[in-house]
């Protein structure tokens, strides 16, 4: 039975080799950004973690931040290590590359660009792949698109089509037209005072 | 299809072949999107050099559906049948992979009934989707149809046992959050016993007419090597990864639905090349048969469903299953914000990774083996591209 490696030890594989780029939150590891790739390696070189597979790589929008998760796999101990790296910058979000540790990564971050808008930095090759160049906005996205019916708020339309799609300011809580079966919003009702009707 | 990038590729060979004199210029060739050795809707720009392959890169996205968006949208429930469109040669892996995920995020306790009846379809999945696999494989190396035709017999006779169960044959949408959808009809057992016995001498016949085959030898041996070390660098799976000699089964190394407790032999390959994919796809049919057997002889009484509301409203948290699909590892990421739909829903992909290394195993061959390794990764491109 495959065990979830001990983020803790894993911690301290990786602050041997690299203080302070690791800590462990809610029983989970997190990397910093900058010193992701040299973390990585300690767990992949070191002969206790043995972290050789990369089996998943993939990115949650958190609305505030982007978190990117990877899974490795050691296939002889048998264990697997769920590590995250948060990027809090929306406009230009940007991450080292692994394709240098594992050659796995290559699709599996060209997916995250494409869908996310997440660069790789150092990645050889980071191009669109499932969308074309020139696509307005990454999909998965949380502000991506209004849908017709969809639970979440998002833009009404494509970016490029008018100047009321634009994307908006990192932050805010998108905004879209109200909705008859919307909660209609809270705070005070204005009501027009008499004399001041138009006429 | 010509491209500006083609085209000014095809200019920079012209350049350099009369700057360098030697006279030759490289030339590209679109394998696809409609072409018969692509198995899907999957375009393969390779560059030549006479016949030998000096670039080979794909171009995906033809069948790109949105699944991981639309599926934010939907409950969890509502996404089972997503699951089979990902992969429509292999619909109930698919199925059973996001059900695991799903379980996890909300605890739930599957009957071993439902377990038994999920390791039989996974199996007989597996029987199908590698009768597939290796068919087509065959047609790539040059056969006209033959063994493909009689490959494709074994797997009518699956699909007419998922038809039978669950009225669907390629897109199942049979297994639940927390079982299955259908309790086993009374026809399927005698009908699986009689397909039990009928395969073995299906697979002997095959053997017999394709192991020693000269052409098969010739199109298919040393070709599309790969080395076990490179294969785990780049997170291949599954066949690919098993033909490599790395025995990589997470049936065995993370038992899923009790497959803990029947007996079968996880089959590696030597050399790593198109032969030896083909062969572990064939040595895992009889291993999928033995484990058909095995969950016949011991299938449990009792419930086939778990108790689960339709609108599980998990609590915040994540989960990461993984099956071994037909084509390797198949993993389901989940992320729940405590709502009624996924917050997120990210598959991980094997026909998609295992594409990796293809770039790797198609340069310095000529283009017609590129066409075989490429038949020998077995791609699907619904989930290649999602």
């Amino acid at each position: 039975m495959t065990v979830q490696y001990d983020a803790s030890a894993a911690m301290e594989i990786v602050n041997a080799s690299a203080p302070g780029a690791a800590c462990v939150d809610g029983g989970i590891l997190f990397l910093e950004p900058d010193r992701l790739v040299e973390a990585i390696q300690a767990l992949r070189d070191s002969e206790e973690s043995d972290l050789i597979f990369l089996s998943n790589l993939t990115a949650v929008d958190q609305e505030l931040h982007f978190e990117i998760v990877y899974h490795l796999q050691s296939l002889d101990l048998n264990h697997i290590l769920q590590i995250k790296a948060r990027v809090t910058d929306r406009e230009d979000p940007a991450l080292p590359s692994l394709t240098g540790l594992f050659h796995g990564a290559h699709l599996q971050e060209r997916e995250v660009y494409d869908l996310f808008g997440i660069r790789f930095e150092g990645h050889p090759d980071l191009r669109r792949m499932f969308l074309w160049d020139g696509f307005p906005g990454y999909p998965l996205r949380k502000d991506f698109l209004q849908m017709p019916g969809q639970v979440r708020a998002g833009l009404p339309g494509f970016p490029h089509e008018s100047e009321e799609n634009a994307w908006p300011v990192p932050g805010s809580v998108p905004q879209r037209p109200m909705h008859p079966n919307d909660p209609q919003p809270e705070g005070e009702l204005v009501v027009a005072e008499e004399g001041e009707e138009s006429s | 299809m010509t491209t500006a990038d083609d085209t000014q590729l095809a200019m920079q060979g012209t350049i350099e072949a009369l700057t360098t004199g030697d006279g030759s210029e490289p030339v590209v060739v679109n394998l696809g999107p409609q072409h018969p050795s692509t198995h899907g809707v999957f375009r393969l720009k390779v560059t030549l050099d006479g016949e030998i392959v000096q670039d080979a890169e794909m171009r995906i996205g033809y069948l790109h559906r949105s699944m991981e968006k639309l599926a934010e949208e939907r409950t969890y429930t509502q996404n089972i049948p997503f699951t089979d469109r990902i992969d429509y040669l292999a619909a109930m892996s698919n199925n059973l992979a996001y059900c695991l995920a799903a379980e996890e995020l909300l605890g739930v306790e599957v009957p071993p009934r439902a377990n038994a009846i999920r390791v039989m379809f996974a199996e007989l999945q597996r029987v199908a989707s590698h009768a597939m696999a290796n068919g087509t494989f065959i047609n790539d190396c040059g056969a006209w149809h033959t063994p493909l035709f009689h490959m494709f017999r074994d797997r009518e006779r699956v699909l007419d046992m998922f038809e039978m169960t669950c009225g669907a044959r390629l897109t199942t949408n049979y297994m639940r959050i927390g079982g299955v959808a259908f309790d086993l009809p009374d026809e399927l057992l005698p009908t699986l016993e009689q397909f039990l016995a009928d395969m073995p001498e299906n697979i002997a016949n095959y053997e017999a007419l394709l192991l020693e085959n000269e052409i098969l030898h010739a199109r298919a041996r040393g070709i599309g090597l790969i080395s076990p070390e490179m294969a785990i660098n780049s997170s291949l799976s599954g066949p690919v990864l098993r033909a490599t000699g790395v025995p990589w089964d997470l049936r065995k190394a993370n038992p899923y639905c009790g497959y803990e407790d029947y007996e079968f032999d996880v089959p590696v390959g030597e050399q790593g090349d198109c032969f030896d994919r083909f062969l572990v796809r064939m040595a895992e049919v009889k291993e999928s048969l033995k484990i058909l057997r095995q969950v016949v002889d011991t299938l449990p009484d009792g419930p086939w469903l778990a108790d689960v509301p339709l609108h599980a409203r998990p609590d915040p948290g994540e989960s990461y299953a993984r099956v071994e699909s037909p084509r390797g590892e198949l993993g389901f990421y989940l992320v729940s914000d405590g709502g009624p739909a996924p917050y997120r829903f990210h598959c991980r992909p094997p026909s998609l990774i295992n594409l990796t290394a293809l770039k790797e195993m198609s340069i310095g061959g000529t283009l017609a083996d590129a066409i075989v390794t490429l038949g020998s990764i077995d791609i699907v491109v619904g989930e290649i591209d999602r």
